[in-house]
């Protein structure tokens, strides 16, 4: 479960300041998944960003009453200069998880050979995303927080963590920020719109896409 | 007995037993009296009185035209007449007798409308208009025959005319909810919508419960662009007949209007209940299914909409916009999943301990040390080799330079080497530490974006490294000069210790504090390089303070680091031991910096690194 308590969080830009969240009290129950939907530059990947913890509101607080993994869907974390698998050991020492068995999982999962053991510099930017997504399902999380991640390899490797995540959904959730209407028909079964510096939440997520949908079509 | 004997008890006892009451028998008397003596006045006479009264309305009719057979001008006689055949159902022989009626009297108000009813009801507006027409010209004054003009008249397509002859009914009886119904609704088909809604809410004040008036208001206000009234007055409306499909239909309609689709599929739904064989209903649910992107629904609405009415051009185009909206989303890049597991729900996890938390916060700091030595290794091609290049070059030089200079004895001991080191050991712990924390941040971007990571452990984890880095090397170092023979072991570990400590904890405060301003002023790294440079000569590396000017010592003494150097050496040389040496200045020094350090560092953490 994460709760948000009177979380506020504003970026100053270019063009002044722009309010990504607004004095937002919501909870993201344990046992659904999430889908978060809102225009592009509503401050959704912040919003990922604050559950995480990888950035901390200016006002409020952001309870975690689970394990939450790092914001999958971006192979930022890994050094460039250091193989995957010194990558993979950093983040598995991070979290206190049995190295052997997470990197032979990785190492089975990811599907990149050799290049394991070569710099991440080396890497294509499918090769990345292979290795991000393995890390973070050969960690044991109560919450998987994914952002956007479209292109994953082939189908094959597609359908292998569709897979992956199914079993593992069966006792973890998920809050899933995405453009595919169907990726979030299929995984989530709650609605979170972020609009205007709030959020609304969806006891259906075919509810949150049909208002979602009526506010596209408004803003236009 | 007579047959006219008969025929009057017959006719007496049908009279009486109809105010006694017994209709049945009433009705069965004045049969046997009509059989017996129809063509006789009086006996048609009270058989019509009583049929018509029994609601025996066919067999009144009959003897009316009995009596209208005998006194074929009696106005009032063909009113009857024609009631009854009206009431009877056969229309076309009414209107026949109302005519006459109201021909034979054209004066009564009464006679023309009821003629012009009767011809409205036929479908004969023309001929209705111009006995209602006679009518009015009688009473200008009755309500009820202008509202039926008025209506009329609006089938005839005179509608000013007919709004008029409304509006005047209103006029003349404010209170009656039909006149001002009707008036509103003439008004509403005029495109008059806000006489209309005036109209319409004097009647609902005074009729609270006149479902049909919140219906035709509700209707008002959607036409006057007042959808959120019409909803209320709807509402009303459902509330006080809770059962009307087109109540619902026309809320859902409102709901869909005003984007609520959700509530509006559900209002839909009900309509659709209570009127289940409604195309107009279906394809407005369809459509609001399509607009709240419930494809699946809208298909199987779509199916029994085209399987009700196939021909339906409309019809089948609205499915067909739904199923390529469908296959759009097919078409795009998704994972098929299939039916969605079940899942057990589960218990959340409480907030850590203080201890698991610090236990968390050093495997993190230890996770990120790892990281750091493994960085280092990559990145460069010498690695560690610099480490343990850069004091020994030092030292080499100094010696190399002040042994010409001093004739062959450093100022303490008679050893160079160790002379040097005792020097550069602690000026480069500090110096390290302060200057390499000092980018930790920068550097460790991508890191920070993993929720565990703070910036204090990057900060923490890179000092740490620096410290045990050069403690190693200093091991090393001295380890090498044995090995050489030139080594010197530390009489005084305590000192040692205490130096080595002492001055490590000031290059971790004093790299907290650089962290932290590099944050805010980007080019603080370079400045600090410079600093560090005129700090090499302040420092009492290569001399000792004491061969200074008691001035410029006084002056040098406000140096933490010149203090270190000094205690350090202390540490290998028995007889060194300067009165100016305070060691308890450099720890306090080193506990304020520390503390200053770590309150900047958590007060300004969020400012410290923006993330991407």
């Amino acid at each position: 479960m994460i709760a948000l308590e009177g979380v506020s969080k504003v970026y100053r830009t270019r063009n002044g300041q722009k309010t990504v969240l607004d004095d937002v009290s919501v909870t993201f129950e344990s046992g659904y998944n999430f889908g978060v939907l809102g225009v592009n530059g509503a401050g959704k990947s912040t919003l990922i960003r604050l559950i995480a913890g990888s950035e901390v509101p200016d006002l409020g607080v952001v309870r975690r009453y689970a394990r939450v993994s790092f914001p999958l869907g971006f192979g930022g974390t890994f050094h460039g200069a250091l193989s995957g698998r010194e990558n993979v050991t950093f983040i598995a020492r991070l979290y206190g998880a049995k190295m052997r068995e997470v990197l032979e999982y990785v190492e089975d999962f990811a599907e990149i050979g050799e290049y394991f053991d070569m710099p991440v510099n080396t890497y294509s930017a499918g090769m990345r995303a292979r290795l991000a997504f393995a890390s973070c399902l050969a960690l044991d999380f109560d919450l998987y927080l994914i952002d956007e991640v479209t292109e994953i390899g082939d189908q094959r490797f597609r359908q292998k963590c569709a897979a992956a995540f199914r079993e593992r959904m069966q006792r973890a959730d998920i809050i899933l920020v995405t453009h595919n209407i169907h990726t979030l028909r299929q995984y989530c079964d709650r609605g979170a719109i972020l609009a205007n510096g709030k959020i609304t939440l969806f006891d259906e997520i075919g509810s949150a896409l049909g208002r979602y949908h009526r506010l596209v079509q408004e803003s236009l | 007995m007579s047959e006219d004997e008969r025929a009057r008890i017959y006719c007496r006892l049908s009279e009486a037993l109809y105010h006694k009451g017994s209709r049945d028998l009433a009705v069965e008397c004045a049969r046997s009296a009509f059989e017996l003596q129809s063509q006789k006045e009086e006996v048609a006479n009270l058989c019509a009185w009583v049929f018509s009264n029994c609601g025996e309305h066919a067999e009144a009719a009959t003897a009316y035209e009995q009596l209208l057979a005998i006194r074929p001008h009696w106005a009032a006689g063909h009113r009857h007449a024609s009631g009854s055949f009206a009431a009877a159902g056969r229309l076309d022989r009414a209107i026949s007798h109302g005519r006459t009626a109201s021909d034979l009297e054209p004066l009564s108000s009464e006679f023309a409308f009821h003629v012009g009813c009767l011809l409205e009801t036929v479908g004969r507006p023309a001929q209705a208009a111009v006995y209602l027409m006679r009518a009015a010209a009688v009473d200008p004054a009755d309500a009820r025959v202008l509202r039926q003009l008025s209506a009329t008249l609006f089938v005839l397509e005179q509608s000013e005319q007919a709004v008029a002859l409304a509006l005047r009914a209103v006029a003349l009886t404010p209170t009656d909810p039909l006149n001002a119904l009707h008036a509103a609704e003439l008004l509403l088909r005029t495109d008059r919508y806000d006489e209309a809604a005036a109209i319409i809410l004097g009647v609902v004040e005074i009729h609270k419960e006149d479902a049909v008036g919140f219906r035709l208001l509700s209707a008002t206000q959607m036409l006057r662009g007042r959808t959120e009234d019409a909803l209320v007055a709807i509402d009303r409306a459902l509330y006080l007949s809770p059962h009307a499909a087109e109540y619902h239909f026309h809320r859902a309609n409102l709901l869909h209007r005003l984007g609520r689709l959700d509530e509006a599929a559900e209002a839909f739904g009900r309509a659709a209940a209570l009127d289940p064989s409604n195309p107009h209903l279906k394809r407005s649910q369809l459509a609001v299914y399509f607009d709240s992107g419930r494809l699946v629904e809208a298909l199987a609405i779509g199916g029994e909409l085209i399987g009700a009415s196939p021909d339906n051009q409309e019809y089948a185009e609205a499915v067909l916009q739904v199923l390529h909206r469908r296959l759009e989303m097919l078409d795009a890049d998704y994972i098929v999943l299939g039916e969605r597991p079940l899942r057990r729900v589960l218990r959340p996890r409480l907030r850590p301990t203080i201890f698991a938390a610090l236990r968390t916060q050093l495997r993190v700091v230890y996770a990120l040390m790892m990281r750091e030595t493994r960085t280092r290794l990559a990145e460069s091609k010498l690695g560690y080799g610099w480490a343990l290049l850069e004091p020994v070059l030092h030292i080499l030089m100094l010696s190399l330079v002040f042994a010409v200079m001093m004739r062959g004895r450093p100022p303490i001991g008679d050893k160079f080497f160790i002379f040097y080191y005792t020097g550069i050991i602690p000026y480069h712990l500090f110096v390290h530490t302060s200057s390499s924390m000092t980018y930790a941040v920068s550097s460790n971007g991508p890191v920070l974006q993993l929720p565990l990571v703070s910036t204090f452990d990057v900060i923490m984890a890179r000092g740490l490294v620096e410290v045990l880095t050069d403690v190693v090397v200093a091991i090393i170092l001295l380890a090498g000069f044995f090995a050489v023979g030139r080594g010197v072991l530390p009489h005084d570990f305590r000192a040692l210790a205490g130096s080595v400590v002492a001055v490590a904890l000031f290059g971790c405060g004093t790299g907290f504090v650089n962290a932290v301003i590099n944050a805010f002023f980007k080019s603080w790294d370079k400045i600090w390089a410079q600093l560090t440079r005129i700090l090499y000569f302040c420092s009492g590396i290569f001399y000792v303070p004491g061969m200074m000017p008691d001035w410029i010592r006084d002056i040098l003494a406000w140096n933490p680091v010149l203090h270190a150097v000094d205690w350090f050496r202390s540490s290998f040389f028995p007889e060194y031991e300067p009165h100016w040496l305070d060691r308890s200045y450099l720890a306090i020094v080193a506990a304020l910096s520390v503390a200053a350090g770590l309150y900047l560092e958590r007060g300004l953490r969020r400012h410290l690194y923006e993330p991407l």
